[in-house]
């Protein structure tokens, strides 16, 4: 008998067979000795299982384990609610991201025609990652921008200026 | 053995499934309580029984209930609470035993467990290898011998003999073919089979 074989007969078993399949099986285990021997061992063992599955009970007394429990959904919800609560950080830092970077500007440019006493001017925001610098003597302004890195978004108004 | 919601001094016990779970949606610790009380044998030993470690049981028993909880408002009754948790138990199980599998080489012995190799060429046992016996003592015999299977065999096994899982719903539920899950299903009860006639065997000598 081949695999697809065994494995049809143990479909017909498990009524899992369309019926006029169902119907062919059952004539050729009338016919077959060994397909009934193999149907049979089937049967037995899963009649042997079904029902007498082992009653295992929890190690943990009731009280013991809901007290677990309770302190685990505790603990696990102020989690929840901080996972759901970056989304909405990130879209904030993104709406955040080029108003600051405008700022950058404007605040640089300030700088390079208020301070005359300073050849050299330099300022860095340490959120947004933009930096500029100015010479007085070359006449340029430089300002680079960057992407932030991971930072916490209580930290986003912070700007750190040399 | 009941609950009652400290706050409200409601007694839980009387209530039915469905009111438990909606109470439960509500934010009601206690209505929460009383279903873990009713589920939590049932639900414990499917995790033993994939899993065969007390340890990993515990833990895993615990994490799905703390799935459920969080979860709760997405069940809307499709299934019975029990069905709905018994999912959960069993995907978190699953999920466990794929990451041991990843984790440990694999061997040819377990690679030809898999294709059922040796299962596909042993002879029929004849004889009823439990016939006789007491309820106790074909339960002890059916957990040794369920130990002794590789864990895609016995979860196959488990799904349909004990949680009465279709072909189809087994495959979904472990993320094989249908035809995987028969020849699973196949060489776990011939497995089965020898193991439980080689037990009786052992009585007789």
């Amino acid at each position: 008998m081949d695999n697809e074989a065994q494995l049809k007969l143990q479909a017909y078993l498990d009524g899992e067979l369309p019926e006029a399949e169902a119907r062919e099986v059952a004539n050729w285990l009338a016919r077959d000795r060994d397909a009934a021997a193999l149907h049979n061992e089937l049967k037995n063992t899963r009649q042997a299982l079904v029902g007498h599955e082992t009653g295992i009970q929890l190690p943990e007394s009731r009280e013991f384990f809901w007290s677990k429990l309770e302190r685990e959904i505790q603990r696990a919800e102020p989690r929840e609610a901080v996972a759901n609560a970056v989304p909405w950080a990130a879209r904030i830092r993104r709406f955040l991201m080029p108003v600051a970077g405008l700022a950058v500007l404007v605040v640089a440019s300030m700088l390079t025609f208020n301070n005359s006493s300073t050849h050299v001017s330099e300022m860095e925001t340490s959120d947004s990652g933009a930096f500029t610098y100015h010479d007085d003597a070359a006449g340029a302004t430089l300002v680079w921008l960057s992407h932030p890195l991971e930072s916490d978004p209580a930290d986003e108004d912070d700007l750190d200026i040399e | 053995m009941q609950t009652v919601e400290p706050m409200t001094g409601k007694d839980h016990s009387s209530a039915d499934d469905q009111s438990l779970v909606k109470a439960a949606q509500r934010g009601d610790m206690g209505a929460f309580e009383e279903l873990v009380v009713r589920h939590r044998d049932k639900i414990y030993a499917r995790a033993f029984s994939m899993m065969r470690n007390e340890e990993e049981a515990v833990d895993l028993y615990q994490e799905a209930w703390v799935k459920a909880w969080q979860r709760l408002k997405q069940f809307h009754g499709e299934s019975s609470f029990g069905t709905w948790l018994t999912r959960i138990v069993i995907n978190l199980c699953l999920d466990a035993l794929r990451k041991q599998k990843r984790q440990r080489a694999e061997s040819i012995e377990a690679m030809d467990q898999e294709s059922g190799g040796v299962e596909r060429h042993m002879p029929v046992i004849t004889t009823n290898p439990t016939a006789g016996l007491e309820r106790g003592e074909l339960r002890k015999r059916i957990d040794e011998a369920l130990n002794k299977l590789s864990h895609e065999h016995r979860t196959a096994l488990i799904l349909h003999e004990f949680e009465e899982m279709e072909y189809k719903e087994i495959a979904k539920t472990m993320g094989c073919s249908i035809g995987t899950v028969m020849s699973r299903l196949f060489y776990a009860r011939r497995k089965m089979a020898v193991l439980l006639g080689d037990l009786k065997q052992q009585d007789l000598i």
